[in-house]
Formats: structure tokens, C-alpha cells, sequence
């Protein structure tokens, strides 16, 4: 599903040119789930952004469901995350000014899927949230926040969902909920599942774990372990 | 399309409820009502002025020909909607038995006037009542001056030219009498269809034909548009409303251009406030832009999204915005109703073009780097928050804001000139400011180290905030100046014109005063508590020769054996002689002839004359002007321009000679005095023993130019008003805007536990140093927008005004230091928690 090929991350700062990510390689097959954990500023997010298509790479290649992102504009990537691509992130970012409800919309009428507002309901109430459906995001605790960005993800049936650190901004027992909402909508929907933390509780729960150091992937765990080397 | 303009509909629905749209939509109601309210009240009142100036040339528009006019062109003027009159005016002799006097005689067809009003009387010097009525065939109605010196009453039978006719009324004026001093005869009206039996306007002799119009202005331009090729400038010349060169028709010239001014600076204003609200919201809108774009959303999408809201925001703005603007200037209308004329008419398009042009161009172009900005937000931004918009270049901003307001200035006033100078001044402070932005930036990085006090914390802000500030402090200029503008325009303005009719300008003038009776009226005069101005030598002459160089000496062109001869005056000149420069008068070139200057022993002796007419006449200094007096010459030798204030009301001559030329002759003196309106039944006793003298009244014109005044004054305090209004809900836009922007570090500042003392304090002092800068910085643009208008536009002269050099940085503080103030109040009493989670 996502094949990453000696990819790179430089950028420039006013001290000159900055490596972010060393060469990094590895594979993710369909269904699978997988977190990538390491310290802060250890490059998982920026890993993150160009696996999902935010970023461009600055050398190296990224596969994703067989469609070479590296070589696509911002525009091709924009319609390839509206067809493939599902987010989860830790600040939620949901749109402050639409409801709950439209905020799943969103994703689905971007995609030009039929019915978005039946879709969503549909999904919002799967999350236990159909109650809260016109209700704005400030108006949200953080749990219900996320649960709604989780409905949000979910709608297109992405066959990818990336979640940047989706628990951080939550207390013990509402991490827990969201935790076991998301492993078992990504149960239930079969989507390939990358996820960003620095929790290795929740790290524990995926097929596998890729630990990031210095821009660098140090380490595999877990199921379907591929070659270090090939990482290093 | 649908997914963008359902979005689009839907942000714009939930925003605009939940009061996030408040501040762009308030500037965009703003910039529509403030330019809907005083473009259409001053279009109001400028159609009540048009129409009283209109009643000075009876009508909208006057032809004048030294021909008869072309009778096709009347008929055409009718075919085109215009309604036209027919004068035919030349100077006469009227007899009565063996009495005569020189009548300025006014022959008129039905129609006439087609403004003002014919005023007549029952007995000489009575009061005044309008009239629709006109002379009928073989009537005269003739001025109290003429009753006077032929001794008639009414019913008596008068001889003009070849025709007889019956004095039935006493006439007082005439829309289009003319104001002059010299060369005034009493006025006789009598119908155009007498005319041919006076047989007095025969070939060779001086007669004006003229032809009057009134209707729409657009009608009278298109007329005019077909008649200028035809009019031949010997012959012809045309004039509008618009034209009259009087002290009323120049006042409400100013007055106009101030209006024009005002609603000028308002568009700026507005300008300015939707920029500032612009760009607060494409900046609240990053985050919404980045999540869109992460879910899918392509540029265009994006683009369309917004382009559907921003234009929904402008609808509803310019909606809001005509409701508040009409409202508003029919509240103002009816507050001055019994002080201000205006029109009746409400309804006029243009205003209402204009506002909608205004809201619409301003919204969208002032927009559109903000915009521009938001649609380059990356997707990255969903993880990396210190990511914002990729736009750097703020070409486009400078060139579509500038473009944009200069656009408006230049399309509103249809005036090059006044567009760029306000547009050229406005740039020069945006720069001057950016550099006392980064000089006091420099003083406070010194100020702002040591212990953290509010007046650091102030400091530590602005020198953070470096581009905000400059581009707050900018703002608060650009608003503080054009009120400036707007305000001691006003003052000088209002001054000017007031200083033109002091209380107890002369409303009589005296004239044909021999040398022999001059002691006596003095006396006379005196003894009834009457105090007489100057006495002005006067004598007729002709002017003759330039250098030794014939001039032509006759108007009517039939009479002239030499068309290209030197252009001479046309009339016999009124010379005057004196030591001392006359009041309002003003040497431009050469210096003035004392009465000690006996430079004349070559045989000429030294004339000062007056620019208009030297221009006119190809006069320069040194010329030798010889003038024809009776049957003596005299030679002159130019040795000074003078500049003339025509607007005083007071004896204006063209050639003031060394008094030593004139030794010879047996002058008549002309003087003027002041008689207060409750007094003016002592008139005919005052005049009683001088029954040679010949009396001008001129109080009805000064009553009428000072209402005039008032009335304009009065109206343009009320814009005044309303660009204040204006300025202030800008700067509250503004406070309001930046208060947004400092809510995050509020939060972060009461998390840390700093009291709400040490905030409050430290943000009143950022905006109170804010104020002061922008205040100076105001006044020393205001000097030079002032400086530029009041020479160029206004023709006024140039006025410093140091007062504002303070008062501009007190209130600059004042006022931004309470609106910080309030601002800062509302943030801290805000719950810090729902702050810093807002912020997340």
C-alpha cells in the first residue's frame, strides 16, 4: 500500500540547508498498521507529512496504493488525499466555524460522494455522536472532538488513515476511548492505518513499530519486519 | 461549483451568526453608508445650490452672442427636453420729456426667467415681492434708481429709442442683473416683442443676445455637446452654473470641492478599515484552508470557496450598507432641514452607484492579497502550525490596495488632480512611516531590556511586532491625517469665506460724487451716525495705445476696421488714482508708485495694473499704456502687477495712475457705507440733499451670498460629523482587529500569572506610544496634503498649522489608548482556560 524508497527531507534555514530525514526505506501492506514512534524532533511527523502527500520529498521515492506521489504536483496529491487518504491529528483540526456535522460532510462532498449529510450522520452516530451532530466544535469536549475527526476520517472510506499523535491532547480516559474507537473502526473498514506517536502504549496496539532517531529509522518491530539494512 | 458554493454558503451562514464576519462586514457597511450618506446628501445640497446659483444667470445655462441667436438652435435645445427664454440687453437712453438717463435695457420673451424670480415693488425703494408676471407689450417696469433721477411715478409714459411706453411697475431686480459697481445703469424691462419698435439694436449697435436653458444636467451637457462646433468664439460664449466667476459661484465651487474632498477621504477610510478587517480574516482562515487542502480540496476548489464567501460578505455588506447610508443622511437631512436647503428629490443614482462601486472594488481588491495569501497556505500546516501563507511578495498587495483606492478616487471625482495629490501624500506618510517605525523600533530595543514593567512589556511587543505594528501604526496615521485634512480644511475654509463679509461689509455704494459735495455728504453722513468708507477718484478714459501701438477700441466687432489689431478693453476704463495700495490688493511684479516717486519727468508717469487684465491685454511691465481722458492724454509707463480680490465688495479697479497725472482733471469720487438693514427707511433722507448722486444697493446680494455661506457652512459641518464618525469606527475596527491578534500572548502572559494590572497597563502604553507616533506623524502629513490642496485645488492661500503639531499626539494618544484600553478589557475578562484552548 505505501512504499517509501531512500527518502529525504532537506530544508533550508537561515544557517543553511538542514537534513530532517536521512534516506529512509520501508514498506506498508495493505490492511496493515503501523505506528512510528521516537523522541520529539526526531522527524516522525515530517515522515508523516510526506507518506500522506502534505510535503514534497527532496530525493527518494513514495509509492502510495501504487501511484508515485513524489512525481505528483500539489493539485494530483490534493485529489489522491481526497480519494485515498484519511487524518486523524492531535490538535483535531476540525473547522471552528462549521458543526460537527458538516465538519464530517466536509471530506465527503470534496470527493463528490453522493449524500454527504446521510454518510456522516450515518458515521457520526458509529462514533456515539449523532446527538451532537449541530453542535460546534468549541461547544465539543476534546474526547468528542476527536471522536468526530475520527468520523471525519472515516467517511470516504479511505484506504489509508494517517493519525498524527491522535491522543495527545486527551486525558487517561479519553485517550482509552478514542484508542479503541480507532483500532476498531480500522478493524472494521480495513484500512492501512500509519500513526505517529510518542505513546508506546498506543504503539503496541499496531502490527508494527518504526522508531525514528535524528531523521533516521533506527528501528523495526513487530510482524512483517523487512530488511534494517535497506532502512539504515 | 455546488460543493464550493454550498461551502462557501455555509462558512459564510455559521460565521457571520456566530459574529466572526462583525469586523469586515461593519467596514464594508461602513465604507457603503459613509460614501451612500455624503454622496447623496451633498448631491442633495449641491442640488439646492445649483439651483439658487442657477437663479444668478436665470437658468442653467446661458448663451451669449453679439449676433442674433439662431433661432434653429432654441427649437433644437426644446426637441431635447430643455426649456429656453430669449433677453436681448444693450445700454439706451430713456427720455422723459427733456430728463434722460442711461438705461441697461432688458428686453424678454415670456419664458423668462427660467430660474430665480423678477422682483418687483409698489413704490421706489419699497420692499421687494416676487412676481410670475412680466411687461406686457407697451409696458416698462424700470428700477427705483431711474424713478429717481427722471422724478417719474408710476403710469408715466417714457421714450426708449423710437418706442413709448408706460411705467407700470417699480422694478427691484432681475435674476441675472449682474453685480458691478461701475457701469451700472437702472435696469428697464420691457417685452421682446417691443424691441423692433424701439429700433435701438440696428446694425453697429452693442446689443448681447442671450439664450437661456434649464433642464437636466445631462441634457443641457448633450445639447451643449451639439452646439459647441457651431459657436463661434468672436461671437459666442457659453455658460453654466458652473462657470459664475461670482464670490457665490466660487464658494460653492470650494464648497463642492470640499465635499468631493471629504467623501474622497471617506473611501480611503473604508479602504483602510477593510484592509485591516481583510486581513485578519484570511489570517483566521489558515488554519480552515490547510485542513480543506489536507482533505482533498484542490486550489480551485479553494478558491471558489472563498471567492463565494467573500462575495456573499460584500453582498450582504453593500445591503446593510445602503440601509444604514440612507437612513443616515435622511436623519442628518431632516436635523438641518430648517438651516440647510437640500433638494427634495432622494432618490439620485449616482451616490448609489458609487457606494456600490465603492463597497464592491473595496472589498474585493483589498481582499485580494489577503486572499492570495490564504489559498497558498500549505496542507503541512495541519501538523506545523508555524507554518503560515507562502505568498512573500507584497507587490500585488501594494499594486492592487493602491491601485484600488486611486481607481476610486479618480473614478469618484473625475478629478486627476485632486485624486493624486491625496494619493501622492497618502504614499509619502506610508513611507515616512515605515521609517519611524523602524527608527522607534531601534530606540525601544534600548528601552525595552531591564525588568519587565508594563512600559517594557509595551515595548518588548512593539519591537516583536515589528510589521504588524508598522502596518497598525500606518493605518492609525493614514486615519488620524485624513481627519486632520478633513477638519482644518473646514476651519480654513469656513474663515475664508466668512472673512470675506465681515459683519458690517458695505452694503451701499455711492457714485457720481462731485469733488464740490464730497465734504458735505462726509458730514451729512456723520452727523446721521453713518460712517462712509474711502473715496475713490474716478475717471473715465480710454485706453489707446501700448508702447505707441493702437489697441482696438471698440466692443462690437462691426465697428472694428482692424480685427487683428492689438486686443484693446472694449470699454472705456475706470482710472483711479492714489497713493496707497488698496486693501485685498496685492503687488505681484514691480513695486508700487508712492506718492514720493517722481520718476514721471520722461513724460509718463507710472499705472499699476491689474494681472487678469494684463494678461488679458498682452501688458508687461515697463509697457507704455497712453489713455484717452476727455480730450487730454496721458501717458503711463507700467511699474507694478497687482493681483485683485474680486470677491471683496469693494471698489476693484484694472489701472490705479500716480496721482500727479490725474492733477488736472475734475474727478467724481465713488464710496460705499454700511447701513444696517432695520435702518433702511432712513435711506431716502440720507439721500435726499444729493440728488446727483447715484445710490447702489447691494445689501440684498451680500444678505444672499452670506445665507449662502451659512448654509454651506452649516452642511459641511455635518460632513465633518460624519467623517469623524467614519475615522472613529475605523480606529475601533482597528483596536479590535489587533486586539485578536494579541489574545494569544494574553493568555500566555495570565497563565504565567501576570496580573491583569501589569496587562492592562502594558497594552494601554503599546497603543498610547501607537497614538503619539502616528498623531506626529499625521500632523506632518497633514501639513503636506494641506499644503498641496490649499494651492492647487482650493486656490486658497497656504496656512502652517502648529497647534495640530501637538494636539494631533495627545489625541492620537488619548483616543488610541482608550480604545486599547477597552479592547484589552474585554480579553481579560475572558476565561483564560476557553482562551488558551481557542488557541490550540
Amino acid at each position: 500500500m505505501i512504499k517509501a524508497n531512500a527518502v529525504t527531507k532537506v530544508v533550508d534555514t537561515s544557517e543553511g540547508s538542514l537534513q530532517i530525514l536521512r534516506p529512509i526505506s520501508f514498506e506498508v501492506k495493505s490492511g496493515e498498521s503501523v505506528a512510528i514512534i521516537g523522541a520529539s524532533g526526531s522527524g516522525k511527523s515530517t515522515l508523516l507529512g510526506l507518506l500522506a502527500g502534505l510535503d514534497q520529498v527532496t530525493e527518494g521515492e513514495i509509492f502510495l496504493d501504487n501511484e508515485a506521489l513524489h512525481s505528483m504536483n500539489e493539485e494530483e496529491r490534493a485529489i489522491l488525499r481526497g480519494n485515498k487518504v484519511g487524518f486523524i491529528f492531535q490538535s483535531f483540526m476540525l473547522v471552528q466555524s462549521l458543526t460537527a456535522l458538516e465538519n464530517v460532510m466536509l471530506p465527503a462532498e470534496i470527493a463528490g460522494l453522493d449524500n454527504p449529510k446521510a454518510l456522516a450522520l450515518d458515521i457520526l452516530e458509529q462514533v456515539g455522536l449523532k446527538h451532537r451532530a449541530h453542535h460546534f466544535p468549541n461547544q465539543l469536549s476534546g474526547g468528542e472532538q476527536q471522536r468526530v475527526a475520527i468520523a471525519r476520517a472515516f467517511i470516504t472510506l479511505p484506504k489509508i488513515l494517517f493519525a498524527d499523535e491522535p491522543t495527545g491532547n486527551l486525558d487517561a480516559k479519553n485517550s482509552e476511548k478514542i484508542e479503541a474507537l480507532l483500532f476498531e473502526m480500522n478493524r472494521e473498514k480495513g484500512t492501512t492505518l500509519i500513526l505517529v506517536t510518542h505513546d508506546n502504549e498506543l504503539a503496541e496496539h499496531c502490527d508494527r513499530q518504526l522508531t525514528m532517531n535524528a531523521g533516521e529509522l533506527v528501528e523495526t518491530t513487530g510482524a512483517n519486519t523487512i530488511n534494517r539494512k535497506e532502512a539504515v | 461549483m455546488s460543493t464550493s458554493f454550498n461551502l462557501g454558503w455555509r462558512l459564510f451562514k455559521h460565521e457571520a451568526r456566530r459574529g466572526e464576519l462583525t469586523i469586515i462586514l461593519l467596514a464594508i457597511v461602513l465604507s457603503v453608508a459613509a460614501v451612500l450618506s455624503l454622496s447623496l446628501f451633498s448631491e442633495r445640497l449641491q442640488g439646492a445650490l445649483k439651483s439658487r446659483s442657477a437663479a444668478f444667470i436665470a437658468a442653467d445655462a446661458q448663451l451669449r452672442s453679439d449676433d442674433p441667436i439662431n433661432e434653429e438652435w432654441l427649437t433644437r435645445a426644446q426637441e431635447q427636453g430643455l426649456a429656453t427664454a430669449k433677453q436681448v440687453a444693450t445700454r439706451s437712453m430713456v427720455f422723459k420729456g427733456d430728463e434722460m438717463s442711461l438705461v441697461d435695457l432688458r428686453a424678454v420673451n415670456s419664458a423668462y426667467p427660467l430660474k430665480g424670480t423678477v422682483n418687483i415693488t409698489d413704490q421706489p425703494f419699497g420692499e421687494k415681492r416676487a412676481t410670475a408676471e412680466l411687461p406686457q407689450p407697451g409696458e416698462a417696469w424700470v428700477q427705483s434708481r431711474l424713478f429717481q433721477s427722471l422724478g417719474l411715478t408710476i403710469g408715466d409714459d417714457i421714450e426708449i429709442g423710437d418706442g413709448n411706453f408706460t411705467v407700470t411697475h417699480v422694478l427691484v431686480d432681475i435674476p441675472d442683473a449682474g453685480f458691478s459697481v461701475f457701469n451700472t445703469d437702472p435696469i428697464a424691462l420691457i417685452n421682446l416683442d417691443d424691441l423692433d419698435k424701439t429700433a435701438i439694436t440696428g446694425p453697429g449697435s452693442r446689443a448681447r443676445y442671450v439664450g437661456f436653458f434649464a433642464g437636466d444636467s445631462g441634457d443641457i451637457e448633450s445639447f451643449n455637446t451639439w452646439l459647441l462646433p457651431q459657436l463661434n468664439d468672436d461671437l459666442h460664449s457659453w455658460r453654466t452654473v458652473e462657470d459664475d466667476e461670482s464670490a457665490i459661484g466660487r464658494s460653492v465651487a470650494s464648497a463642492e470641492r470640499y465635499f468631493l474632498l471629504a467623501s474622497l477621504l471617506a473611501i480611503v477610510l473604508a479602504a483602510v478599515s477593510i484592509a485591516v478587517a481583510a486581513q485578519r480574516y484570511a489570517q483566521r482562515h489558515f488554519d480552515p484552508v490547510a485542513i480543506m487542502k489536507t482533505l482533498g480540496a484542490t486550489s480551485n476548489t479553494i478558491r471558489k470557496v472563498y471567492l463565494f464567501q467573500i462575495l456573499f460578505i460584500t453582498g450582504l455588506g453593500i445591503f446593510i450598507g445602503l440601509v444604514v447610508g440612507f437612513i443616515g443622511q435622511q436623519v442628518v437631512v431632516s436635523l438641518v432641514a430648517d438651516r440647510v436647503d437640500v433638494s427634495l428629490d432622494v432618490w439620485h443614482w449616482r451616490p448609489l452607484l458609487i457606494a456600490v462601486a465603492t463597497g464592491a472594488t473595496c472589498a474585493l481588491l483589498f481582499s485580494l492579497y489577503p486572499l492570495l495569501q490564504l489559498f497558498s497556505v500549505p496542507p503541512l500546516r495541519v501538523l506545523r502550525k508555524d507554518i503560515s501563507a507562502n505568498l512573500r511578495s507584497r507587490t500585488i498587495q501594494f499594486v492592487a490596495s493602491g491601485g484600488a483606492i486611486f481607481l476610486l478616487m479618480w473614478m469618484y471625482s473625475r478629478d486627476l488632480k485632486i485624486s493624486a495629490i491625496l494619493f501622492v501624500s497618502g504614499a509619502a506618510l506610508v513611507l515616512g512611516l515605515l521609517g519611524a517605525t523602524y527608527i522607534l523600533i531601534a530606540i525601544g530595543r534600548k528601552l525595552g531590556s531591564g525588568r519587565m514593567g508594563p512600559w517594557q512589556l509595551a515595548w518588548a511587543r512593539i519591537k516583536r511586532r515589528a510589521m504588524d505594528n508598522s502596518v497598525q501604526l500606518i493605518s492609525f496615521s493614514v486615519t488620524i491625517m485624513l481627519l486632520l485634512v478633513v477638519l482644518v480644511m473646514r476651519n480654513d475654509m469656513v474663515s475664508q469665506w466668512r472673512s470675506q463679509l465681515p459683519e458690517g461689509t458695505p452694503n451701499y455704494f455711492l457714485i457720481n460724487i462731485t469733488p464740490d459735495i464730497r465734504p458735505e455728504l462726509d458730514r451729512h453722513f456723520s452727523d446721521n451716525g453713518v460712517s462712509i468708507e474711502e473715496f475713490y477718484p474716478v475717471i473715465r478714459g480710454r485706453f489707446v495705445s501700448v508702447n505707441g501701438e493702437g489697441v482696438n477700441t471698440e466692443v462690437s466687432k462691426e465697428d472694428e476696421p482692424n480685427r487683428d489689431g492689438r486686443r484693446g478693453l472694449g470699454r472705456e476704463a475706470n482710472l483711479t488714482w492714489g497713493n496707497s495700495l488698496q486693501k485685498e490688493n496685492e503687488i505681484i511684479d514691480g513695486s508700487w508708485h508712492g506718492y514720493e516717486d517722481k520718476q514721471y519727468n520722461e513724460g509718463w508717469f507710472p499705472v499699476s495694473v491689474e494681472e487678469g487684465v494684463a494678461e488679458r491685454l498682452n501688458i508687461e511691465m515697463g509697457d507704455r499704456l497712453t489713455f484717452n481722458v476727455g480730450s487730454e492724454i496721458v501717458e503711463t509707463k507700467v511699474t507694478s502687477i497687482r493681483t485683485v480680490n474680486w470677491q471683496t465688495m469693494q471698489p476693484n479697479f484694472f489701472f490705479v495712475i500716480h496721482p500727479d497725472a490725474m492733477a488736472a482733471f475734475s474727478p467724481t469720487y465713488i464710496t460705499s457705507f454700511y447701513l444696517p438693514t432695520d435702518r433702511k427707511a432712513e435711506l431716502t433722507n440720507l439721500l435726499k440733499p444729493f440728488s446727483s448722486i447715484t445710490m447702489f444697493d447691494v445689501d440684498a446680494r451680500i444678505n444672499q451670498l452670506r445665507e449662502i455661506v451659512d448654509q454651506v457652512s452649516v452642511a459641511v459641518e455635518f460632513i465633518l460629523v460624519l467623517v469623524l464618525m467614519a475615522g472613529s469606527l475605523v480606529l475601533i475596527a482597528q483596536v479590535q482587529a489587533s486586539m485578536d491578534e494579541r489574545k494569544q500572548e494574553i493568555a500566555i502572559l495570565r497563565t504565567l500569572g501576570a496580573k491583569g494590572g501589569l496587562i492592562r497597563k502594558s497594552v494601554i502604553f503599546e497603543f498610547v506610544i501607537i497614538g503619539v507616533v502616528a498623531g506626529f506623524m499625521a500632523a506632518m502629513a497633514n501639513e503636506l496634503s494641506l499644503y498641496l490642496l490649499q494651492t492647487t485645488v482650493f486656490q486658497m492661500e497656504a496656512s502652517l498649522h502648529p497647534e495640530y503639531w501637538a494636539i494631533a499626539p495627545s489625541v492620537g494618544a488619548i483616543v488610541v489608548g482608550i480604545l486599547g484600553a477597552f479592547g484589552c478589557y474585554r480579553l481579560l475578562t475572558l476565561n483564560t482556560g476557553q482562551m488558551l484552548r481557542n488557541m490550540v
